[in-house]
């Protein structure tokens, strides 16, 4: 392993990569720090004009836009009280009220520094149990393969809907959409009703785009009447509220090495994502900080727990997409399009076929981090300046690179529709309450699915009973139910106390 | 905007697609024989589409008969629906127009008008970025990655 790592690193340190991380970590952080854009927006954007990049530089430049986009949210939730994420609600409380104490410095500090140390952490994690991890689901043949992917629809679609019944209806969808064109196993036309263009299916970029990014612009649209904000870092004449001293840093290590853990774990299981580690990191360490009351009110500490959780999910949830193929959320999604649009099949095999590829990804990931950290510690006031630019200049730009990035996959004017019409689409499902993300999860693995499910019945003839012969098929099917269960009660219980809150201030 | 009368009717869609995929078999058409059948994993999901939709729209028909509000996510707001209306068809023009006009005529015609639908009566630095940023993009994706976007054909 260590082979590959150094050799992942001699093949990340060359001009073409560096130049994709610079410009990534530019582009995230900009894109992440705009109240109204967020980080998959800005993957989205940028995915069409990777095509046509070696793979290292296309992948590892995406990724670096994930990082720092997940990070560029902070800018925006300290300086304004405008989370660019859910994830950065809790962010968004503790900086902004530094902010109003002329410690914007301070802030913005915490949340560079504790989102590149929860970033390495889950990253080292990530090299160093992907490839075991591979090793081990190599062994699953394509009987166990089908109870794996209906695992991760089970999974993902009943943590991440508003409700169970509409999580796996969001998937269901995605995977009938999947089903439209020519079947690649018998090359039968399904669902094409006589129309040649639908032979090849959906697009898969301008559906993303068109699902995932233009109904954000259409949330902007909806208010645009809402007053600008122009960000401003407010400076404080002691310069020790400024900047994050190392012995602040010091004090602070054991609650971010803590909530790294927790972020990676979270990040790890599909469907979860980077609010709930955050939520969770920030409540463990309220629980055990010597001064919880200042929670809430302008604490560092949970500012460094909030974010190192959320930024730790970036590295953790390539694992379960690098090693079983299951995206744990709608940016993992996303990227694995990205890595199977440059010819790169995420899964165990993706170590032994692509291993300079995948180590110099990694290496990548890790300077990414160095990367995000000297640019942005540099560059705040610009950030912050290219961020406050007027919403009537931004989002004519996103429109035309939403344009331009759906007529890059096919040079087809087809595809424009198609991005019009996922535009309709996503923006009514979220109005449902239908999942997006769980949508595009669905359309993603639905070819794996239909794949291996043709495999097994190849396999097991007429004999059924050999489905459940596999112990892994049981382990799958008891892991689901308990998944299920589990939402269940969560949701349950989250209903309860919101039904308990609503009496009490009444 | 009542979701719950939204959600009985996709489900009721839903589910009358879903019957349409289970018992019509001249949604496939030609390719090789295969242990599965082509048309196995499209009824199984539909399917499924009919027990979740089945769900949803029973619970929002039952809210409905039983008289209750409308609360929290079952109110849909509706404030703003104009301009999404507006950019659609911003869109849609775009759509149409560039094959004819071409992309670095269309563009800014569109960015001038998604700009003053944003709000933006800033003119000079607007039309510059309307003017700027399409013949970088038509450039850049010509020489970088050789994706010819349309051009003026007439």
């Amino acid at each position: 392993m260590i082979d590959n790592i150094l050799s992942g690193f001699s093949s990340i340190l060359a001009i073409g990569p560096i130049l994709g991380i610079v410009l990534g970590v530019v582009i995230g952080i900009i894109f992440g720090a705009i109240p109204g854009i967020s980080a998959i927006m800005a993957i989205a954007i940028m995915l069409p004009m990777t095509f046509y990049v070696d793979p290292i530089i296309g992948i590892t430049m995406l990724l670096a836009v994930y990082k720092a986009g997940i990070y560029g949210g902070s800018i925006s939730a300290i300086l304004i009280n405008t989370p660019g994420a859910a994830a950065s609600f809790l962010t968004a409380q503790d900086g902004h009220a530094l902010t109003k104490a002329g410690k914007s410095g301070k802030a913005l500090d915490m949340s560079l520094f504790a989102s590149v140390s929860g970033e390495m952490l889950a990253t080292l994690v990530l090299i160093l149990v992907a490839a075991p991890i591979s090793a081990i689901s190599l062994q699953a043949g394509p009987i166990e393969k089908v109870f794996l992917l209906l695992f991760a629809f089970t999974v993902i679609g009943s943590m991440a809907g508003e409700s169970i019944p509409r999580g796996l209806l969001s998937c269901c969808l995605g995977m009938l959409f999947a089903m439209v064109g020519l079947d690649s196993i018998t090359g039968s036309s399904r669902f094409t009703f006589g129309i040649p263009e639908l032979m090849g299916g959906f697009t898969f970029t301008p559906m993303l785009i068109g699902i995932l990014v233009m109904p954000e612009v259409f949330n902007v649209i909806r208010r645009r009447k809402v007053p600008h904000h122009e960000m401003a870092i407010t400076r404080s004449p002691k310069p020790a509220d400024n900047r994050i001293s190392l012995k602040e840093y010091r004090s602070v290590f054991g609650t971010i090495l803590k909530s790294s853990g927790i972020g990676t774990f979270i990040g790890a299981l599909p469907g979860l994502g980077s609010s709930t580690a955050a939520f969770m990191a920030y409540g463990e360490a309220k629980r055990t900080s010597k001064q919880p009351e200042k929670y809430g009110k302008g604490s560092v500490e949970g500012i460094a727990a909030a974010e190192s959780a959320n930024n730790a999910v970036c590295g953790s949830s390539m694992i379960p997409m690098l090693t079983l193929s299951i995206p744990g959320d709608d940016v993992a999604a996303l990227l694995m399009g990205a890595f199977l649009i440059h010819g790169l099949t995420p899964g165990p095999m993706i170590f032994f076929e692509h291993t300079e590829t995948i180590y110099a990804i990694f290496a990548g990931f890790l300077i990414t981090d160095l990367f995000l950290l000297g640019i942005a510690r540099s560059g705040f006031k610009f950030f912050v300046k290219m961020a406050s630019l007027r919403r009537y200049f931004i989002f004519p730009c996103v429109t035309v690179f939403a344009f331009t990035g759906a007529f890059t996959a096919g040079q087809n004017m087809n595809d424009i529709l198609i991005l019009i019409v996922f535009t309709i689409v996503g923006y009514s499902m979220r109005l449902v309450g239908l999942n997006p993300a769980v949508f595009i999860i669905g359309f993603i693995l639905t070819p794996f699915l239909e794949q291996n499910l043709d495999q097994a019945f190849a396999i097991v003839g007429t004999d059924y009973s050999q489905f459940l012969a596999s112990p892994f098929s049981w382990v799958f099917i008891a892991l689901s139910a308990f998944f299920v269960f589990s939402s269940m009660r969560m949701r349950k219980k989250s209903a309860k106390d919101q039904s308990t809150a609503r009496e009490e201030a009444a | 905007m009542d979701r719950r009368k939204i959600d009985v009717g996709l489900s009721t869609f839903l589910m009358i697609i879903s019957v349409i995929i289970l018992t019509n078999d001249n949604l496939a058409d030609g390719g090789a024989e295969s242990d599965l059948g082509i048309l196995f994993l499209p009824r199984v999901v539909a399917g499924f589409i009919i027990l979740f939709a089945a769900i949803i729209g029973i619970q929002s028909l039952r809210s409905l008969s039983q008289g209750h509000k409308p609360e929290g996510q079952e109110l849909i707001a509706t404030d703003g629906f104009t301009g999404i209306f507006i950019y659609i068809a911003i869109f849609v023009f775009y759509w149409l127009a560039v094959p004819y006009l071409g992309f670095m005529i269309t563009t800014p015609i569109v960015m001038l008008a998604v700009a003053y639908l944003l709000g933006g009566r800033n003119w000079p630095p607007i039309i510059a970025v309307s003017v700027i940023t399409p013949i970088l993009i038509f450039y850049g994706s010509r020489e970088f990655l050789r994706v010819y976007l349309p051009t003026w054909a007439f």
